[in-house]
């Protein structure tokens, strides 16, 4: 009897039968990881992953680790993935920096390269974070112009990720979608869709993140995060409730649940891969993370072995 | 950006709240950096390191993590405060890098007197 209710409570998140999609442009599909050196070889055991990602300012081009010689053995796809770019910054984007990403996605053989809607350092001071900008038109010259900049040096597409804002700009002009809206038909970029970001930033701003997902371009989306976090209470000196998008904490299941709810938007399953960036578990909790992702996005689990 | 980083004043019509939430999360993830740099000094301090750290960096912009920790250990370490393994990680660093407190920590030569002493009167394991 338990046997067979066991066997009947299978979860279905995706309304729709989610086909395994291959991105028509990138050639991009399945389940990916973000690769880290902490858990490469628990994702070199992952043969059924469809592809991975790497931190641009984690790689030496011409000198590249082990792990990353070994990624670039693989048959499936690395995406490069740059985090200090800064192509929110008023300044244009260093010369320097943008060679790197383009040496990066040559010698993985990248069929994509991803950055942020941010900025990251202004007058000489560096968050070390990624920081929201103002949602305006100037912003969108600035964005427009670095990612023109970008663009003129990489072969590989640019995917564009907005992220989790902790505040607000007064001068904000447009909502989070159509901003995203405007800057990808003025550039030709692509979305990396981040679900764990319209999370935290719904669930800290008390509104809808289906009526979020509502204003998004998802017929831009080139591929999707999912990640962890959790909230801080009042105690640890935070306003209490705030939810931190931290990326080392399990995914939670409001986090799947808007995963499936992607999916059934585009009536197919887009490439989506777990990003974890420390407190690492074991890699059994790992792959139940990927299982779960599976689950979320309709596929069979297996695909998560 | 001079008032999540650096001690500035909130600018009109920012979220005070948000703010210094902003502040606090670029706090730990500075702390989180110079704990890789530091780890016994990290250890040692448990669930504390991130208030620890705060305490020391808050309204201080970071010169990078080595640095950042430099300062947090060199304090402690002249009020006493300072674990056994933390205060030898801290004379490791000491005698790796130079760091006057104010620039950027720069790297000894093989040969400086610092790592030579270092090296001949560090304990070795019996």
């Amino acid at each position: 009897m338990e046997g067979a209710a066991a066997a009947a409570a299978v979860v279905v998140v995706a309304a729709v039968a989610a086909e395994r999609a291959v991105h028509g442009v990138t050639g991009l599909g399945g389940l990916g990881v973000g690769w880290r050196p902490e858990i490469a070889a628990w994702v070199a055991d992952r043969p059924g992953l469809g592809f991975t990602e790497v931190i641009a300012e984690g790689l030496a081009p011409a000198t590249p680790s082990r792990g990353v010689t070994e990624l670039r053995e693989r048959a499936a796809a690395v995406v490069v993935h740059g985090v200090r770019l800064n192509l929110g910054g008023v300044e244009p984007v260093e010369a320097a920096r943008v060679s790197h990403l383009a040496a990066c996605a040559a010698v993985l053989d990248s069929p994509l390269v991803s950055e942020h809607v941010s900025f990251v350092r202004a007058n000489g001071h560096d968050a070390g974070h990624l920081l929201p900008l103002p949602r305006t038109r100037e912003a969108l010259d600035v964005l427009a112009a670095n990612v023109a900049r970008t663009r003129s040096e990489l072969d590989a597409p640019l995917a564009l990720e907005p992220i989790a804002a902790l505040f607000d700009w007064p001068e904000d002009e447009f909502g989070e979608g159509e901003f995203l809206t405007r800057l990808l038909d003025r550039t030709g970029a692509w979305l990396l869709l981040d679900v764990a970001n319209v999370h935290a930033n719904a669930r800290n701003r008390g509104v809808d993140p289906q009526a979020v997902l509502d204003s998004f371009p998802l017929d831009r989306v080139a591929y999707v995060h999912v990640a962890g976090g959790s909230e801080h209470d009042g105690d640890r000196g935070d306003a209490p409730g705030t939810y931190h998008d931290t990326h080392t904490d399990p995914v939670p299941a409001p986090v799947l649940e808007l995963l499936g709810s992607v999916v059934d938007r585009l009536g197919y399953a887009p490439p989506v891969m777990l990003e974890r960036d420390g407190r690492y578990p074991s890699g059994a909790e790992l792959t139940g993370e990927l299982a779960a992702i599976a689950t979320a996005s309709g596929l069979a689990p297996d695909v998560a072995r | 950006m001079l008032a999540l980083t650096a001690g500035g004043p909130v600018p009109d019509g920012f979220d005070p709240v948000r703010m210094a939430v902003t502040r606090r999360a670029l706090l730990r993830k500075r702390a989180g950096l110079a704990a890789v740099r530091w780890p016994v000094l990290r250890a040692s301090h448990g669930e504390r390191w991130n208030a620890v750290f705060a305490a020391h960096h808050d309204g201080r912009p970071s010169r990078g993590a080595l640095a950042d920790g430099f300062d947090v250990a060199r304090a402690l370490a002249a009020d006493g405060a300072l674990t056994s393994g933390a205060l030898a990680e801290l004379a490791d660093h000491e005698a790796l890098w130079h760091y006057d407190g104010s620039g950027e920590p720069r790297r000894r030569s093989a040969w400086s007197p610092h790592r030579l002493r270092h090296r001949l009167l560090r304990p070795r394991a019996r």
